[in-house]
This record gives C-alpha cells, structure tokens and sequence, in this order.
C-alpha cells in the first residue's frame, strides 16, 4: 500500500471521529447538506457520484466489485446522484452491477445522458442506457456536450411531459461552448444544466450562474478537482491555518466546499474507485460552509500556491 | 478556435492506466502460454527469411497477418472494446491490414539487399518486436504479466511487421503503411496521456521505421 498523505490525514481523522462513526447510518445520511432543485423544489444532497474514467473497468471481477463498494458507501453515507454516460464505456453496465448488489436504493437519483450525433438513435440509445442500469426510467436524462441538442431536446421535453423522465438538462465541460449553452438556457425549458466549476475553472460565474438563478435551472459542477489534478498539485501544500472557517478537514474538503457553496450551484459530481474518497467526498457538504468572503479568501489562498 | 482543439490527450482517455494494464493481465493469463508459442514460431520463419531463404519468405505475410487477426479479433474486439469504444473501428482496420498483408505481401519485390540498412533495419524491427518489447513491461515498472508479445498485443505486432516490411521488398510498400503508422501513433498517444514510459515503445518503433524507409531510399 503506497502512504500518501491524504491515508495519514484519513488515518488520523479515523481516530478522532470514531464516537461519530458510531451513529447510525441514517444519522449519517440526514445531516448532509441539500440543495432545491429549483423548478420542482426537491431536496439533492450536495455531492453526488460521477463515473468518468473510474466506473469503466470492463468485465474485470475485481474492479467492478470495487465500483460497487464505492456505490454502496455513497449511498449509506446520504448520497442520491449518480451520473453517467454513453461516452463513458462500460461505466453503465458498472452502475448496473453495482446498484443490483444493492437492491437498487430508493435514494437514487440517476443522471444519464444522451449523446449521439444521429437524433433518430436517441430513443434506442436511452433505452440501451436504461437497460445497462437496470433502471425503467431516468431521474435526468442530458444532452451530452450539446451533440445535435436542437433535435435531442425537443425529444427529451416530450419523454418528460410523458412521465418517461423526470428532468431534462444540457452538459458541456471545461468551458466549452458557453454561448451557446447560455442560448439553450435562455430558450429552452430545462430543469438542469451541467458544466465544468471548480476553485480555478471559475468561467461561469460571470454569466452562466446568474443566468440559472434568473431562469431557475439547477446546477451540476463536473470536474470538480480537474480529473484528479487539483488534488495532485496540492496536496503537498499546507491547508491554509484558517481551515475550521470552509468547514473542511482536508483538501478534497476544501475543493468540493468551495464548489457547492456557491448559491447556483446544486450538486458537484467528484468520481472515484476508493471508498474512503467517497466518505472524504461526502463529508465536504456536512458542518460549517465557507460565507463569500471566505470563498474569496480560499481562491486567493489556492492561486497563490 | 475549433472545439477540437480545446481538447487535451487527457480529455480523451477513456480508463485509467489501471484498467487498462489488469486487461492486459487477464488477457495473458487467458492464453498463457500461446504467447511463446506465436513467438517461436515468428522467429522460425522470420530468421530464415531475413538471411535469404526464398521459399519461406512466402510464409512470412500469412503468419504476420496471422497475427493481425489474432490482435483484432482476441484483443481489440473481445476485451479492448469494453472500455474504449473505438476498438470495433480498430478491430475493422487490424482485419483489412491482414487482408492486404495476404494480398499485396507476396508482391513486394525483391527483398532489401544483405547489409543495406534497410536489411539490418528489417532484422531490428523484427527482433525488437519479438524478443525486446515484451520487456516494456518489466522496464516500465509494470508487472510482467502485463508483458506485450506479438501476436497478442498490437505494439509488438506492428513492430515486427515493421522489421517484415523492411526486409520483404518495397513494392506496393505505401499500401502496408497507412494502418500501422496510425496505429502507432494512437497507441503511443494513448499511452503518452497515461503517463506511461511504455509511450515510448510505439513511439520510437514508428520513428525508427520512417528513418529507415526514407533514409533507405537514397
């Protein structure tokens, strides 16, 4: 086992909150912080579960049963959204796999796209997506990186108004083509948009954010530590000494509050294999959140480093 | 800018170095040891061929396109494409490789004269492709499971069909290159976005192949 310094961080932090580890899984669930969806007012836990790169582990006995242990772990610790995509290679089967070891949680929230050039396969591929879950409909259903969207949503609004789905997005990630999901915001009657927002990734503050208070869209941040990379570049930095004031206890912590602090944004999807990275995960929307003026203070402590 | 080229070799990584290797495992595993058998059996009609005998340079294509189909249909269609989805696609391209190694093979002319640098940049090749590359592996920190052999695993494929191609005459040459040269240059990509050493391996193979085909022609 390598010893890096998020296990002796982890190591140390097992001890001292041994007394909450003995509370009761549903204890553990409740007091995680949630977000409204706005256009229907339900409850999302702030942290849900992205499977980019870690979910797609093929057939491999080992690695899928890891994936599961990772999926069970998010759920007891009060996590609901799982999201996906047919880009991602075998990471639905994964899904698939791990939520029937668990006798599919009522918690789930599942967060799928559709992501095909041709609009006449959408349906068939949304139905392979559902099939691969083991799921008979999809919470949200997302035209990925807005691939043939002006066909694609029209689409997804009328599996909506028919009860095939329950909300309807767009996606796009790093920065990518921010005019034009600004359009489809501004026009289009989606329930959720997702982009890529983290500590340095900071481009949709200017436009993209207000615009989904003012249109009542919520708001999935994915790539929240740049596919690992933040965690990479600082975890060997010193957390600043005014750490109690984010509420976090490390930097994963400290990356994901930072995020989900933001008043638009409704849910951050970090990816894993490690279960202990989803307890670390999950634990950034419990306790204290980080006001503006401390958000201010984390992103000049961090450009700084 | 195009949206294209805001994307990193990263964006387009699909798996993690993980997965990818424990595939690799599996896989030998899986054939364990067949791989020394296709290895044998390369060396036994390769060796002769390079040192002039006639006759079994008409085995040395269908054996290399042997090869091509086993990596296609074994590694890139049964296991690869599970977690990337351009396999099929790759799989296809492996396919017509074998094809026209079958086709145009047996017309490539008269072989690279003893001593030129095309014959000893043939021999190289090939022995690289066959002894040297499952190695890698081991060289690059990785478990020898995960060790590439030809006939199993593309690299080492297009490394020795490469070292064939010097070796077996020039005729219809650009017609054999298209396919491994982009191959190469995919795997080596591939592997570069991994942070893998390994990157080098197709790499310089693809290098030493140009350097030799375009210096050879002076």
């Amino acid at each position: 086992m390598t010893i890096t310094r998020r296990t002796v961080v982890q190591t140390l932090g097992l001890g001292l909150s041994l007394p909450l580890m003995l509370r009761p899984a549903a204890g553990q669930a409740g007091d995680m912080i949630t977000k409204t969806i706005p256009k229907t007012g339900e409850p999302l836990p702030a942290i849900g579960l992205g499977t980019w790169i870690t979910f797609n582990v093929g057939d491999d006995p080992l690695l899928k049963d890891e994936c599961a242990a990772v999926i069970a772990t998010f759920f007891e610790g009060g996590g609901r959204m799982i999201d996906s995509s047919p880009m991602y290679g075998s990471s639905q089967p994964t899904i698939g796999y791990g939520l029937r070891k668990l006798g599919y949680p009522e918690r789930l929230f599942s967060a799928e796209k559709v992501w095909i050039s041709d609009p006449a396969s959408g349906a068939a591929q949304i139905k392979a997506s559902r099939d691969h879950w083991g799921v008979g409909k999809f919470d949200l259903m997302q035209v990925h990186n807005l691939v043939s969207w002006e066909e694609h949503l029209p689409a997804l609004l009328d599996m909506k108004a028919a009860g095939q789905l329950r909300y309807v997005g767009i996606t796009t990630s790093e920065g990518r083509r921010h005019r034009e999901i600004e359009r489809v915001m501004a026009e289009q009657p989606i329930d959720f948009v997702q982009l890529t927002y983290n500590i340095l990734d900071r481009e949709a503050e200017d436009r993209i954010l207000p615009l989904a208070r003012e249109k009542g869209i919520a708001v999935i941040a994915n790539r929240p530590f740049r596919q690992g990379d933040l965690i990479r570049q600082f975890e060997d930095a010193p957390l600043p000494d005014w750490l109690a004031e984010t509420g976090a206890s490390n930097w994963a912590q400290f990356l994901l509050k930072f995020i989900i602090s933001h008043p638009e944004v409704t849910c951050a999807i970090p990816a894993t294999t490690r279960v202990e990275h989803v307890r670390e995960n999950l634990g950034a929307a419990r306790g204290v959140m980080p006001d503006e003026s401390t958000r201010r203070r984390m992103v000049d402590y961090v450009e700084a480093l | 800018m195009s949206d294209w080229a805001t994307y990193t070799l990263q964006d387009l990584l699909l798996f993690s170095p993980r997965v990818y290797f424990r595939l690799i495992e599996r896989y030998n595993q899986d054939f364990w040891p067949l791989q020394i058998v296709l290895i044998a059996v390369a060396l036994a009609v390769l060796v002769p061929a390079a040192v002039r005998v006639d006759r079994l340079r008409l085995a040395v294509p269908p054996i290399l396109a042997l090869a091509w189909v086993l990596c296609a249909w074994q590694f890139l269609w049964m296991r690869y494409a599970g977690i990337n989805w351009a396999m099929p696609y790759a799989a296809a391209a492996f396919w017509i490789q074998a094809a026209l190694l079958v086709l145009v093979g047996p017309m490539a002319g008269d072989p690279a004269p003893a001593g030129s640098l095309r014959h000893y940049g043939g021999i190289g090749l090939s022995m690289f492709g066959l002894l040297a590359y499952p190695f890698i592996a081991w060289l690059a920190g990785r478990s020898p499971v995960s060790a590439e052999t030809f006939g199993m695993m593309p690299d080492p494929t297009v490394a020795t069909t490469f070292g064939a191609m010097l070796l077996l005459g020039q005729r219809r040459l650009w017609l054999l290159m298209p396919i491994p040269v982009a191959w190469s240059l995919y795997s080596g990509l591939t592997l570069w976005a991994m942070r893998e050493p390994a990157a080098l391996g197709p790499l310089g193979v693809l290098a030493a192949f140009l350097v030799v085909v375009i210096a050879g022609r002076r």
